[in-house]
């Protein structure tokens, strides 16, 4: 069994388990933390960034006036931004039989494995998996789409050039490989071929193995794998939560008895205590709004949000904010927003319950009923008119580069009444306000991420046990800014085995057995013979069939009847006997009882020798040895046949024949 | 009262208790009756002469064995007690009495003595009656020893624990009579009661009884505790060790001598086995003995140095702990404690609190323990809650000085928010990152070492610290709030604050106006605590002018935000605090703000309109703070004369509102804090008057209208006194003080009709001129007559109407029909009544004796008790059934 992992960020997976011949993709993450390298994309002309002087070498040796642009000590590239892709040259990727998808986050470079690879497999996922993972995607091309660039930068990714530029840029690597956005018609082919599942629900692949995805209650739909076959289980563990939040809670008791255990999606912000950073986010969303500023939200258009607008609904009374306006801008804000509301299964038990109910299950429904939270796909439009100051925007995309939210950077960041917050923890906030420095407005992080702590985790590992971890890299030792926090890594015995990008790990299990089949009429021919009390054996002869991974005893055909031949007649020999097979023989010689027989046939100079594997029998008047073994007897006797046969039946005497 | 009743009820109760002791009302009564009887029996009165019946119970009870159990061991207290005295002895004994009660074997034969309450009941009287030598002779004689050594380890706690203690009793209370020089001691530790008993009873004979127990318990104390280190006997040897501390808390030498001088080498042999339950007790013992001897014992001190020295670390700790506690100052033991106690602290921050000499040879075992979470968290709190009493050490005996111990608090502070840059021992990092425990523990300690000298160097570092608790999200409320009382406090102890100047102003009241936002009431609370404690810390006026203070000028909006939180208790703190902030501007005399104008509308609006209690007692605070503050720094009061735009008479202005809705509150604090702002407006307008006495712990003035009160001012200025009394009475009306105290007297709520009683008592022997007819009437008492006041028609209007129409009636003994209707339409009619008049008709004094009785005291009252007992055992008798349930709890 092996492992290809072909991303090296711990939370945007993108891992290939082989197994019993399949070939498994576990999740296909993009890793969108390149795009702080670019320039952001202004919906509306920006001279402050149309101004932004070219960035020239010291030496001014180089000169990529077109590309790169220099911002408060920092270079970026002026271009489409770019996102790096799981790795693709560890193996080919039309081998793939299955992707698993765990979540609606792990999904976003499905197009670019699925299109233009020669993949042929199938993508399981849960429904609001692919229909929020749908949205999200959407709302990336959108974002990309309405501001098109028409150059796309290449020249300072030449090696020797890349190679003098300062800063990150310099550090990035295989940016060669790095994509631009794929487009809706990518994202739709993409789509057509995941099939959906349900929780628990079983999925045969090619007979060799059943896989299954669990709640694991950190999104809507969110999912952790069960990989296994008849004799062995591997767990696949992304994006879990165990806190009480919108979706249903995380199924840990599958987890128990893994061979092995795939951990990744852990939190990426372990010492930002998630009910802490919302209760952070209130008192400065209300501090900056009784203060006369408005209050920028960046975030995704799905996920923590619903959690945001939630706790958001039972501080507005509280805080007396009643007559601030919450306005969520996104391309798909209008679906996210309802399809939260039907996705009834996938809810926690406390919101299912709502579903039935006149009231909906997430109160931020009330919210738009009341006019206090507002939607809109875009800053154009209504918006425009209906846009009232001081209020709350909630809008994407998270890395500020691309999306509404540029607009709104522009806009507030010359006053220090208005204040960023920062919830999605995907994004350094200091990479991402890079482009906009010098900046005025106040800033706050509150990075709420729910996926599962370094505590919780290894509470949850003691609970199921697995017999091994595997893990990225990452988690095996303390962060590098905290590096005497030895309480934020997976300490485990046996280790967990690291892996990092471009690893290929060979799990340690090898598998031991298979199942096979034995057909009715050929179980019916067997003839056991009890050699321990409970233990029985029989011999058979059959023909071992095998397809589609399962495989099955048939008994073995009759030779058919030699087909008369009308053409030439010849004598024929006759087909040779089959000899009845000779019965197995099982047990040991005892010595004693050995000797006292032969005695008893008058050999008695018998000089026994102790052996490593046995006894060495000599009988000195017979010129003969009796070699006896562990497995094997031998007597070694010259030219007395007789006296040979009859210290073979000697022996068999105690011997068990089948 | 009635005593003579409880002399003729008592037979009856006897006869009840005898024949049916299960109806008892509840299962407390037989234990009231004791305390009444001790009562009786301390007031000095013969018990059996009082109530003759009581012997005939008693005898009747224990001869009869089938009597309920409860009630036997009544009878076996009861007459302990009245054996305590000789006379009761000597007659119990004649009547043969006390021979077959305290027989143990009697009760056994019985059955009974299986039942711990006859036990307890057994040892109890046995404790009573031990007062003088003939019961001693008598305790001896029967040999009692033996059966209460047995159950001093009784598996009754109660028996075993009251078994302790009678012992205990034995020994210290006949301990032989001393030299004069260490008499003084024996007096001081309660042997007092004896010696005035019996003064200077010392016969041959209780010598002998005596040293016949001594010499049994030592032997016994001897022989247990040796045996004591099995499992098993870890009871037993628990019980005897609190036996001998309380032995030795208050033994004289000679007694301590000896029993030091059994118990030595059995109580080392344990503190070596290191039985880490039997710790604390022992360590009680070393303490007592300690602190029983003005020179140390060289025994005591051998087993101190020993437990100083065990090699676990938890009870070295404990250990340590507790002898600092006990406040002795013995130099060699105070280093080392102070050592053992500073050593986890050490190893955490990595700070060199001990010195280079870091070999500590409990060093590694502290680490090892440390390690673990449990042990970790409880020792560094052990730590930490003594490290203020460390820090009142003389210097010299510390190992570092004082600063260090701040900053080592400090980095410990820092290492609970996953913050290390101090080189401390990182395994044990991981017990203490974010443990509210540690956290809570440490911030106290760094609030208490705000006061030690020289720590002052650090407080850039406190705050900066402080700050970054107030900021950090995953801080719980409570770390929060001790956050803020450490900074209160350090705010408050340094003088000179201008190095953390910046932190103040910026860091500081950006977080606060964080806080005051957060989603937790708790935390918007204690900001909201911290912002008026702030204001009211003592600051120089340079500071405030350079308004570097994060307090007053912009925590007021931030306070008057808070006024409109949802949580009452927010809202409270609010006004709390603002009231303090403005203390400011009141103080000065300032001309009246818009704010303040804002303020004083908005508490009204809350005083009216909210519907929790806190707020609206707050708001009452405030006032009464406010008036308070300008009674005590302005001029004697005259509301005209203060100009019109002054805060000063704003708040005259608004007290009549305040007082009439105060007043027609529901929620029985917020009336009596209106009385107290009512008293603060008597006090005003009665200062300076003849026999104006003031505050609310004198005695109710004089009860004799006509005593003389000796007055040296007055006298003087009696004319022009009376005529300002018109005028202050006719402002008090005004003002609404008198309807205030009025609609107080007759409220339903003990605590403020006392309260309003004890007032208008004082307004009427102040100002009232003795009733007209008694004295000659000069023109100035007859204008005080005349000052009236309205009474509503409904409401304490009508109580008070009522009152006074009563007593006309019961003084005037006339029942006119005609004559009541009169007086009620005259009440109807608007007409004021005359204020002196009223008070003097509404007999104040008879309601003040009812109001300061406690409500239950006529429940509590022996009398009543009897007659429950025999109300219940009738209704029991009557209905002739058993009581459903009963609870028997082991409760003695």
């Amino acid at each position: 069994m092996k492992l290809y992992c072909l991303s090296g960020h711990p939370t945007l997976p993108c891992n290939v388990l082989k197994f019993k011949s399949t070939t498994i993709m576990l999740d296909c993450g993009l890793d969108t933390t390149s795009v702080l390298n670019f320039l952001p994309l202004p919906l509306v002309h920006s001279p402050r960034l149309s101004k932004l002087p070219s960035w020239v070498s010291k030496d001014g040796a180089v000169n990529l006036e077109k590309e790169l642009k220099e911002c408060a000590g920092r270079v970026f590239v002026d271009s489409q931004p770019e996102f790096c892709l799981p790795e693709k040259e560890l193996l080919d990727l039309s081998t793939i039989d299955v992707i698993l998808i765990s979540n609606y986050h792990c999904m976003m470079a499905l197009p670019y494995i699925t299109e233009h690879t020669g993949f042929t497999g199938t993508v399981y996922a849960t429904e609001p998996t692919l229909q929020i993972g749908r949205l999200l995607m959407e709302e990336l091309v959108n974002f990309m789409e309405r501001v098109p660039k028409a150059q796309a930068a290449t020249c300072w990714k030449n090696k020797e050039i890349q190679r003098m530029l300062p800063g990150p840029l310099k550090d990035a690597v295989d940016v060669w490989t790095w994509k631009r956005s794929y487009s809706m018609q990518e994202v739709n082919s993409a789509l057509s071929k995941v099939q959906l599942v349900g929780y628990s629900q079983k999925v045969e692949l090619f007979g060799a193995v059943q896989v299954s995805p669990l709640s694991s209650g950190y999104s809507l739909g969110s999912s952790n794998w069960i990989i296994q076959s008849h004799h062995e289980k591997v767990s696949y563990v992304s994006g879990s939560s165990l806190l009480t939040t919108h979706p249903q809670p995380m199924d840990q008791s599958s987890l128990k008895n893994s061979d092995v255990l795939i951990l990744t999606g852990l939190t990426q912000m372990p010492t930002a205590n998630p009910d802490g950073m919302l209760a952070e986010f209130c008192s400065n969303l209300a501090m900056t709004i009784r203060a006369g500023g408005n209050v920028l939200v960046p975030c995704y258009s799905s996920g923590v949000i619903y959690d945001l607008l939630e706790c958001l609904y039972q501080f507005i009374d509280n805080a007396s904010l009643g007559t601030t306006p919450f306005y969520f801008i996104s391309p798909v804000a209008n679906s996210s927003l309802e399809f939260s509301q039907i996705f009834a299964e996938w809810l926690c038990h406390n919101k299912q319950s709502k579903v039935y109910l006149p009231e909906p299950p997430f109160p931020h429904a009330e919210l738009i009923q009341t006019n206090k939270l507002k939607h809109y796909p875009s800053i154009h439009g209504d918006f425009s008119s209906d846009f009232r100051q001081p209020c709350v925007v909630f809008t994407g995309h998270p890395s500020l580069r691309f999306g509404d939210v540029v607009h709104f950077m522009e806009l507030w960041g010359k006053s220090s009444l208005n204040t960023i917050i920062f919830t999605e923890p995907d994004f350094s906030y200091l990479d991402a306000l890079a482009p906009y420095q010098p900046l005025a407005m106040k800033c706050v992080y509150c990075p709420i991420d729910t996926r599962l702590n370094f505590h919780q985790v290894s509470k949850l590992l003691k609970e199921v046990q697995p017999l091994h971890v595997v893990c990225p890299e990452q988690y095996t030792q303390p962060p590098l800014s905290q590096s005497h926090r030895s309480d934020l890594m997976l300490e485990l015995q046996p280790p967990p085995m690291p892996y990092r990008r471009c690893s290929v790990l060979n799990l340690p299990f090898r598998r031991r057995y298979e199942r096979i089949y034995i057909l009715p009429e050929l179980a019916n021919s067997l003839v056991p013979s009890e050699i321990k009390p409970g233990i029985s054996v029989a011999t058979v002869s059959a023909v071992l069939h095998s397809k589609d991974n399962k495989h099955t005893l048939q008994s073995v055909p009759k030779p058919p009847p030699a087909p008369p031949s009308k053409k030439r007649k010849r004598v024929m020999e006759e087909p040779p006997v089959v000899q009845a097979p000779k019965p197995l023989l099982s047990g040991a010689v005892p010595l004693e009882a050995f000797l006292a027989t032969l005695k008893k046939h008058g050999i008695t100079e018998v000089k026994v020798e102790e052996t490593a594997d046995g006894h060495i029998l000599h009988l000195q008047a017979e010129d003969t040895l009796i070699q006896l073994e562990e497995d094997g007897t031998h007597i070694v006797c010259d030219n007395n046949e007789p006296l040979r046969t009859s210290l073979r039946d000697l022996v068999l005497r105690f011997l068990q024949k089948l | 009262m009635d005593r003579g009743e409880c002399v003729s009820l008592l037979p009856r109760v006897c006869e009840v208790l005898r024949d049916s002791g299960r109806s008892l009302p509840d299962d407390t009564s037989l234990e009231k009756l004791l305390d009444w009887f001790s009562g009786l029996t301390e007031a000095g009165g013969s018990l059996l002469e009082a109530h003759p019946c009581l012997l005939e119970f008693i005898s009747t009870v224990v001869n009869k064995t089938s009597s309920d159990p409860d009630v036997i061991s009544f009878a076996l207290k009861l007459s302990g007690l009245i054996a305590a005295t000789e006379d009761g002895f000597e007659t119990l004994q004649e009547r043969s009495v006390l021979d077959l009660t305290f027989n143990q074997r009697h009760w056994q034969e019985a059955g009974l003595w299986e039942d711990p309450c006859i036990r307890i009941g057994w040892i109890q009287g046995v404790r009573s009656m031990l007062q003088h030598s003939k019961a001693l002779g008598f305790f001896v004689q029967a040999d009692f020893i033996v059966p209460l050594l047995q159950l001093q380890t009784d598996s009754s706690l109660f028996v075993a624990a009251a078994a302790n203690q009678t012992l205990a009793h034995v020994l210290l209370f006949f301990q032989p009579a001393l030299s004069a020089g260490c008499n003084g001691t024996v007096k001081s530790q309660g042997s007092d009661t004896r010696t005035r008993e019996h003064p200077g009873v010392t016969t041959a004979e209780t010598d002998h009884d005596y040293s016949a127990v001594l010499v049994a318990i030592s032997e016994y104390l001897k022989g247990s505790l040796v045996r004591g280190e099995e499992n098993t006997r870890l009871h037993q040897s628990r019980q005897i060790l609190k036996l001998l501390a309380l032995l030795l808390a208050r033994a004289a030498p000679p007694l301590r001598d000896k029993l030091l001088r059994t118990v030595a080498d059995p109580l080392e042999e344990l503190v070596t086995a290191g039985c880490s339950r039997l710790m604390p007790p022992l360590m009680d013992i070393v303490l007592a003995a300690n602190s029983s001897s003005s020179v140390p014992d060289q025994r005591v001190t051998r087993l101190l140095s020993s437990m100083l020295n065990t090699n676990k670390p938890a009870d070295r700790l404990r250990a340590a702990a507790a002898f600092l506690h006990s406040g002795h100052r013995d130099t060699v033991h105070t280093v080392r404690a102070v050592r053992i106690l500073l050593l986890p602290l050490d190893i955490i921050t990595g700070q060199t609190l001990l010195g280079a000499d870091t070999s500590e040879e409990h060093r590694f075992s502290m680490v090892e323990q440390l390690k673990s979470k449990t042990t970790c968290v409880s020792m560094v709190c052990v730590c930490l809650t003594n490290t203020p009493q460390i820090t009142l050490m003389p210097p010299d005996l510390l190992p570092c000085p004082l600063v260090v111990i701040v900053s080592a608090v400090l980095s410990l502070l820092r290492i609970c928010c996953g913050d290390s840059s101090s080189g401390g021992c990182a395994e044990v990092f991981r017990n203490v990152i974010g443990s509210g425990k540690v956290q809570k523990c440490a911030l106290e300690v760094l609030a208490c070492l705000s006061s030690s000298p020289g720590v002052k160097d650090e407080l850039t570092e406190v705050v900066t610290v402080l700050i970054q608790y107030l900021n950090d999200p995953d801080s719980d409320p409570t770390v929060i709030h001790k956050s803020y009382q450490a900074l209160v406090k350090w705010m408050s102890v340094c003088e000179d604050l201008s190095s953390v100047t910046d932190l103040l102003r910026r860091d500081l009241s950006e977080v606060v106006r964080k806080r005051v936002c957060d989603m937790r009431w708790e935390v918007r609370d204690s900001t909201v605590e911290f912002l008026g404690k702030l204001a009211a810390v003592p600051k120089s006026a340079e500071e405030t002018r350079d308004g570097t203070w994060p307090g007053s000028c912009s925590s007021a909006p931030l306070l008057r935000e808070a006024l409109q939180d949802p949580e009452s208790y927010v809202r409270a703190s609010a006004v709390a605090a603002l009231a303090q902030t403005l203390a400011r501007g009141w103080q000065q005399g300032a001309a009246l703000t818009q704010e303040q104008t804002d303020i004083v509308s908005r508490l009204l609006e809350i005083l009216s309109q909210d519907t929790e209690g806190f707020a609206r007692r707050a708001v009452l605070q405030y006032f009464i703070a406010w008036f308070s503050s300008r009674a005590s720094h302005t001029s004697p009061p005259s509301s005209s004369t203060t100009s019109s735009s002054s805060s000063s008479s704003l708040l005259v202005n608004s007290v009549s509102s305040i007082l009439s809705l105060g007043s027609a509150d529901l929620d029985w604090e917020v009336k009596v804090h209106t009385l107290e702002l009512a008293e603060l407006l008597l006090d005003e307008a009665l200062s300076g008057h003849r026999g104006y006495r003031k505050g609310p712990e004198t005695p109710p003035a004089p009860l004799h209208p006509y005593a003389v009160v000796p007055d040296r001012t007055s006298t003087l200025r009696m004319q022009g006194a009376e005529s300002d009394s018109a005028g202050a009475l006719s402002d008090l009306v005004e003002r609404g003080v008198v309807s205030a105290l009025l609609s107080g007297l007759v409220d339903c709520d003990r605590p403020v009709g006392l309260k309003a009683c004890q007032l208008l008592i004082t307004l009427r022997d102040t100002i009232c001129p003795p009733p007209l007819e008694t004295l000659d009437a000069t023109p100035a008492t007859a204008t005080v007559a005349r000052v009236s006041c309205e009474l509503p028609a409904c409401g304490w209007g009508r109580e008070i109407r009522k009152i006074l129409g009563a007593n006309k009636c019961d003084k005037a003994k006339e029942a006119d029909v005609a004559g009541e209707t009169r007086e009620e339409g005259k009440g109807e009619g608007n007409d004021g009544v005359s204020v002196c008049e009223m008070l003097r008709s509404l007999g104040l004094d008879a309601r003040l004796d009812v109001l300061s009785q406690s409500s239950d005291h006529v429940h509590n009252s022996p009398l009543s008790l009897l007659q429950d007992i025999l109300t219940a055992s009738a209704a029991h008798t009557r209905q002739d059934m058993q009581p459903g349930q009963e609870v028997i709890v082991d409760c003695y």
